[in-house]
């Protein structure tokens, strides 16, 4: 398991669960239905200010675990299919305040694979 | 469709809950609840709060408890296995909250009441079986929610499948049918961990194989997600570990999220639950709908469950009485008439019956005699025990209460008014509040105890919230910060509420150098300090603990501990979760049983004036009494010398002409600095005056700036001016000033004729923005209707707008002025016996030290520590040889002094007169440590010279400080008797000399070290030969100076005090002693800014002023700057002065300062 903390662009459902994310360029739909968890932050050590009134998401963060596919692009050539592509599962949080998706780890170790 | 909250933490749930009942009810009312649960930790104690804030909102309450359980399998006394919320089942006539009372005083029963106490609250799982059924019916009335945090909760954990099925099986198994309910909670933590929705998953599980029904909650300790840093340092203060080493254990809170979510979240939340358990829409639909069928079934009706607003009082068998009440109490009004009224006829006694059948027919209308006659055996009660006890408050405004005895104040006399007490259209029962010496309080508990019966009484209960000090403190511990910074910071925060931390940063000046250290994070990255002044600030107010309150005692009748949870005080006796605030709400009878120091104080002194003058004839020549009607002295004075204080006349020229000579340090509310400034502008010359003095020097009246136009008009400087001149009977005895709340009430008659009682009733909505408008337009059109001007009408109005909300109870003021009275007189007339009541009761706002200045002051002997002389308080001594000889002076206590203990006191006075050290040891038994420390205090010097030996004091300690070290092992104690030998003066006699005297220096610091005081000489004298190259002035020589006169002054500090004032800004009294009097010093804005850090942080002062005079006795100053007198250096010497060399001074090295100033700074 690898821990980063990139940033990550995630479009969201109706209902607020995220339904596909696009890192590092690349388009990834969610093919699982997503687990969500509120982990806790040091907030006494990361934040300089806690002044009543500052709202949600200062004692926990959200979690979100998704499992994830590469989009196929439309003008990828077909052969690809016959080989099945593993989901990845990560990690992403969205930063309460500022609503910023961030990619908090990836579990399935990653394998160079040819495109 | 909505969702109600079953488990809900307020914060009454002290060091745990976040939010007030208000905040919780408004959210849920908001969110379209029709109902809301208040389960406080421990106790009921939100739960009055509660009810209140639900019947605000439109909402059902529902109430119960989080509490914890004891494991069967451990300890039981210790051991806890979990905690449950027990909710009370509603519209059941009040047996589910009766049952709720009683688990909750069963879950307090073992606990000690005192801190750190090891026996838990908790219950036990039959104790709980027990309660949760109806003793009569056998129906459940109790329903107990195993949740997350329950022994089966806590079992989830890892992979242990059988163990939560077993333990909840134990439960389903103790407990009857139908009590038992599964607590569904998630918070969303991390799969697997606790509160998380896999725990809550198999919680569900778990309740679904034995068909219990589960029901959703969120185990909310916070309002919104915002309360979630705040819970976090609640739980750092609970547990007394930082945050960082909580977040170690883990022992935080896995999540933010115990926030009372809206129904929209929670319903989502049961999705997410169902959805995780491979449940279907069924299961969803059916766990909210079980979840308000619960809610459902514990509505609370507050009327006929919990008795909501129906006083009750004592059956009336109990106080003696077989006849209907309200007969009874007019019998003994009219039997009380001869007694207060002797002689009186026709037009004042006419007068007299008139009041009385107003006041019994208003009592008999609001069924309220039975509460009269209780208050009077409870007052009839403390007499018979010999106890001074008198009323104090609106009840002496009553004739009733005179007339049976409650209350000393007469008052037609002082044209009080019983609407102010009580009237028809005030059904909440009166305070009557009785005045106790103190040191009888605790007795007098006991006694009414005793007297009505452990299950009719319970102690009153306050709530100790966060204030500045304390949240600071525990918000440097969360933070995990040095305990001593964060005490330096805590000891500059001085009377503002926490929650005001960042604007005081800002405009105090003793926080300049914390606000600048606050400020500096950004270049040294120091972030912790602002993250402190944010986290104070969350703290403020908040609860920590209950506690006895100082004076209320709850009175019921046999019911009572089924109408409130008890549990134990400190005290040993049974206290009421409820606080004052739960009282009315609870019909509860509530009386005030205030321990009075002063009351002690004088009781004692009377004790000391028979002791010394053992009959009548000694009394009037040594007090300069009157000679009375025969020649013999007063009738208040029996033949045995007793001084019936109740009875000595109010219109004593000498005691008056004490009071206008401001020397009142020690008299009952009029000693403070402030009040000996206002009583030296007002001059008063009767007991009347006494009282308005007592109702002006009050925050309301000094704030509006009352004080002022009074003393003018009363001086003549400025004519008097009555708006109308109807309401110059009214405003007469204060000179067209409102001063009373009498006189309020009188005003709204007399110009709209609306009866006192409706006009007590528009006094009270004064200042209450919803309420008063309504009177105003009352008061507008009605006097306008009377024919008065419509200037009249608006100068009139302007008066009770702002006057009235503040003014004050001119019967507060009369009962007040009673003692206030009789404390002078006895300084005037007996100084001696008086100031030693003081000293052993220390009834006042200053240091003991500044009471033994003042006997210096007026030329009172203080008679040194002796082993043989000195007793266990402090006697008033007639001294046979010397300088002084046939004066009476003071001998001091063996009490209170360092290190010696209440036993060792105990067998020191049993055993007096000893004749040697030897017989001390061998019969006393005290330490070594302590017989040094009386050596060092002189208590041997007259045995040592007795036994004719040649060493001084220091060559004493020496001797005993060597056989200190020399035998200090265990069990080299002399066998009994060993030493009984005539040997002991030979040891005194033989003790080495060698060494110097001790210095008078040395002398009072051993004093000040050892009993707060300096009794040898003033702690000042070793520093008057600086304050003389200063130039400095002393106390007696200020009264000589010219108004305007800049002089500078030194002390040390007896007094600190910032009083409310006007328009806003905190001005600080501080007052110093320099041995010939003491100086009272106002530091107005500038002035504090010069000053900063040493406003309140030193104990020694050196002050620059310019005097002011206050009036023809009376001056203080008005302060420019100040300096701290133990850093030399700094003072201002003239230039020309040789470069200063400091000497020794008493205080050196002394730590103690709350003992020494009255100031913890």
């Amino acid at each position: 398991m690898g821990m980063f903390s990139e940033s990550v662009d995630v479009a969201c459902t109706p209902d607020g669960l995220p339904r596909s994310l696009v890192w590092s360029g690349r388009t990834y739909d969610i093919c699982a239905e997503p687990l969500r968890w509120y982990e806790r932050r040091q907030w006494w050590a990361e934040e300089s200010r806690v002044p009543l009134g500052s709202g949600p998401g200062m004692v926990d963060h959200e979690i979100w675990r998704v499992q994830v596919l590469p989009r196929m692009s439309p003008g990828r050539p077909s052969g690809m299919e016959s080989q099945p592509i593993e989901p990845l599962t990560l990690d992403l949080t969205r930063h309460n305040r500022s609503g910023k998706w961030r990619l908090l780890r990836i579990h399935d170790a990653l394998r160079p694979r040819t495109a | 469709m909505s969702f109600t909250h079953l488990h809900v933490s307020t914060a009454f749930s002290a060091h745990y809950g976040v939010s007030w009942p208000e905040e919780l009810a408004q959210a849920a009312a908001d969110d379209g609840a029709s109902a809301l649960a208040c389960t406080d930790r421990d106790g009921l104690y939100g739960t009055i709060k509660h009810l209140k804030a639900c019947m605000a909102a439109g909402l059902d309450p529902i109430v119960g408890v989080d509490l914890a359980v004891l494991d069967d399998d451990g300890d039981r006394r210790t051991d806890v296995a979990g905690r449950v919320v027990v909710l009370a089942k509603g519209h059941n006539n009040g047996v589910g909250y009766r049952a709720l009372c009683r688990l909750i005083s069963d879950a307090h029963s073992r606990t000690s009441g005192k801190a750190g106490g090891t026996v838990p609250v908790a219950v036990t799982r039959a104790e709980l079986a027990s309660r949760t059924l109806d003793p009569q019916t056998l129906k459940p009335v109790l329903v107990v929610l195993i949740g997350p945090d329950s022994d089966v909760g806590r079992a989830m954990g890892g992979r242990r499948y059988l163990r939560p099925r077993t333990l909840f099986k134990q439960w389903l198994d103790t407990m009857p049918t139908g009590t038992v309910v599964a607590e569904i909670v998630s918070q969303l933590s991390a799969p697997g961990s606790p509160l998380s929705t896999a725990h809550a998953v198999r919680m569900l599980r778990l309740a679904e194989e034995h068909r219990v029904p589960a029901v959703l909650t969120n185990a909310v300790r916070y309002c919104g997600a915002d309360g979630a840093p705040t819970a976090d340092v609640l739980d750092s203060a609970r547990t007394l570990k930082s945050l960082p080493e909580l977040a170690g254990e883990p022992l935080l809170q896995p999540t933010g999220q115990g926030w009372l979510k809206t129904s929209g979240h929670m319903r989502r939340l049961a999705q997410e639950i169902i959805s995780a358990a491979g449940y279907g829409a069924a299961d969803l639909t059916q766990l909210l709908a079980q979840t308000e069928a619960l809610a459902d079934a514990c509505r609370i009706d507050p009327t006929s469950d919990m008795g909501w607003k129906q006083p009750v009082v004592p059956e009336a068998s109990i106080i003696g009485i077989d006849q209907d009440p309200a007969m009874e109490l007019v019998q003994r009004c009219h039997a009380g008439i001869a007694r207060r009224f002797p002689g009186i006829t026709g037009t004042a006694e006419q007068a007299m019956l008139t009041r009385l059948e107003h006041e019994l027919r208003i009592i008999r209308n609001l069924n309220f005699s039975s509460y009269f006659l209780t208050v009077a055996e409870v007052s009839r009660m403390i007499q018979d025990m010999g106890v001074r006890a008198a009323a104090r408050g609106s009840g002496a405004s009553s004739l009733v209460n005179y007339l049976i005895d409650v209350s000393q104040v007469n008052p037609l006399q002082h044209d009080l008014i019983f609407e102010r007490f009580l009237s028809q259209d005030r059904a909440t029962l009166p305070d009557i509040d009785i005045d106790v010496e103190s040191a009888e309080r605790h007795n007098v508990y006991r006694k009414i105890f005793e007297r009505f019966g452990a299950e009719r009484v319970t102690l009153m209960s306050m709530q100790n919230g966060y204030r500045a000090r304390g949240a600071v403190r525990d918000a440097g511990l969360a933070l995990g910060m040095d305990g001593d910074e964060v005490g330096e910071i805590a000891k500059q925060l001085w009377r503002f509420s926490a929650g005001k931390f960042r604007e005081a940063l800002q405009e105090k000046p003793e926080l300049r150098d914390f606000a600048g250290r606050v400020e500096q994070r950004d270049t040294d990255g120091n972030q912790q300090l602002d993250l402190l002044v944010d986290l104070t600030e969350r703290l403020d107010r908040l609860p920590r603990h209950i506690s006895m309150h100082p004076c209320g005692v709850i009175l019921g009748d046999a019911t009572l501990l089924d109408r409130t949870p008890v549990q134990p005080s400190g005290l040993g006796l049974p206290m009421s979760q409820f606080d004052k605030h739960d009282m009315d709400p609870m019909g509860m009878l509530k009386l005030d049983v205030l321990g009075v120091r002063m009351q002690s104080a004088m009781a004692f002194a009377v004790r000391e004036i028979i002791r010394i003058h053992p009959s009548k004839g000694d009394v009037v020549a040594a007090g300069h009494h009157a000679p009375g009607p025969e020649g013999a002295g007063p009738d208040y004075i029996a033949a045995n010398g007793r001084i019936d204080l109740n009875a000595v006349p109010l219109d004593d020229e000498a005691t008056f002409e004490l009071i206008r000579s401001t020397h009142t340090l020690g008299c009952f509310q009029i000693e403070s600095p402030g009040q000996r400034e206002l009583i030296g502008k007002m001059a008063p010359r009767e007991f009347n005056d006494l009282i308005i003095d007592i109702s002006l020097f009050r925050p309301g009246p000094m704030k509006s700036d009352m004080v002022r136009p009074f003393l003018e008009h009363r001086h003549g400087f400025a004519p008097e001016v009555y708006p109308h001149p109807d309401l110059k009977p009214v405003l007469a005895e204060t000179h067209g000033v409102t001063v009373f709340h009498e006189q309020i009430l009188k005003t709204f008659d007399v110009m709209t004729h609306c009866g006192l009682a409706r006009a007590d009733e528009f006094r009270r909505a004064l200042g209450n923005e919803n309420r008063e408008p309504a009177v105003e337009e009352f008061f507008r059109k009605a006097a306008r209707a009377e024919g008065y001007a419509p200037e009249v009408v608006d100068k009139v109005w302007g008066t009770l707008k702002a006057f009235g909300s503040f003014g004050f109870c001119k019967a507060h003021g009369a009962a007040f002025a009673v003692p206030t009275y009789q404390s002078a007189w006895l300084k005037t007339h007996h100084p001696e016996a008086f100031l030693a009541g003081l000293w052993e009761h220390d009834p006042g706002m200053y240091p003991k030290r500044l009471l033994v200045a003042e006997a210096r002051r007026l030329g009172i002997p203080i008679l040194p520590l002796d082993i043989n002389r000195s007793k266990d308080e402090y006697r008033v001594e007639r001294i046979l040889s010397g300088a002084d000889s046939g004066k009476l002076g003071i001998r001091l206590s063996l009490k209170g002094i360092y290190g010696l203990t209440a036993t060792e006191l105990k067998r020191i006075v049993a055993g007096q007169p000893f004749d040697s050290l030897a017989d001390l040891r061998s019969r006393s038994r005290i330490s070594k440590p302590s017989i040094k420390r009386l050596a060092q205090l002189g208590a041997f010097d007259s045995l040592h010279r007795e036994a004719g030996g040649t060493a001084n004091r220091a060559d004493l300690v020496q001797h005993l400080q060597q056989l200190q070290v020399s035998g200090s092992r265990k069990g080299t104690d002399v066998l009994e008797g060993q030493l009984s030998f005539p040997l002991g003066d030979i040891e005194l006699r033989n003790v080495k000399p060698g060494l110097p005297q001790p210095t008078l220096v040395e002398t009072v610091r051993a004093e000040l070290d050892l009993m707060a005081v300096d009794v040898s000489t003033h702690l000042m004298d070793s520093h008057r030969p600086v304050l003389e190259r200063l130039g400095v002035t002393t106390a007696d020589k200020l009264l000589g100076l010219r108004n305007g006169t800049e002089v500078l002054v030194a002390g040390v500090r007896v007094a600190t005090q910032t009083p409310p004032m006007r328009g806003g800004r905190r001005v600080v009294f501080i007052s110093i002693d320099d041995g010939t009097g003491c100086i009272d010093s106002v530091f107005f804005h500038e002035a504090q800014e010069s000053a900063g850090p040493l406003l309140f942080g030193t104990r020694m002062l050196l002050i620059r002023g310019t005097t002011r005079r206050t009036g023809p006795r009376g001056i203080s100053l008005s302060a420019s700057m100040a300096w701290d007198l133990s850093r030399p250096e700094t003072l201002p010497f003239p230039a020309s002065e040789t470069p200063f060399q400091d000497v020794a001074h008493p205080l050196d090295g002394i730590a103690r300062s709350l003992a020494i100033t009255g100031f913890n700074g």
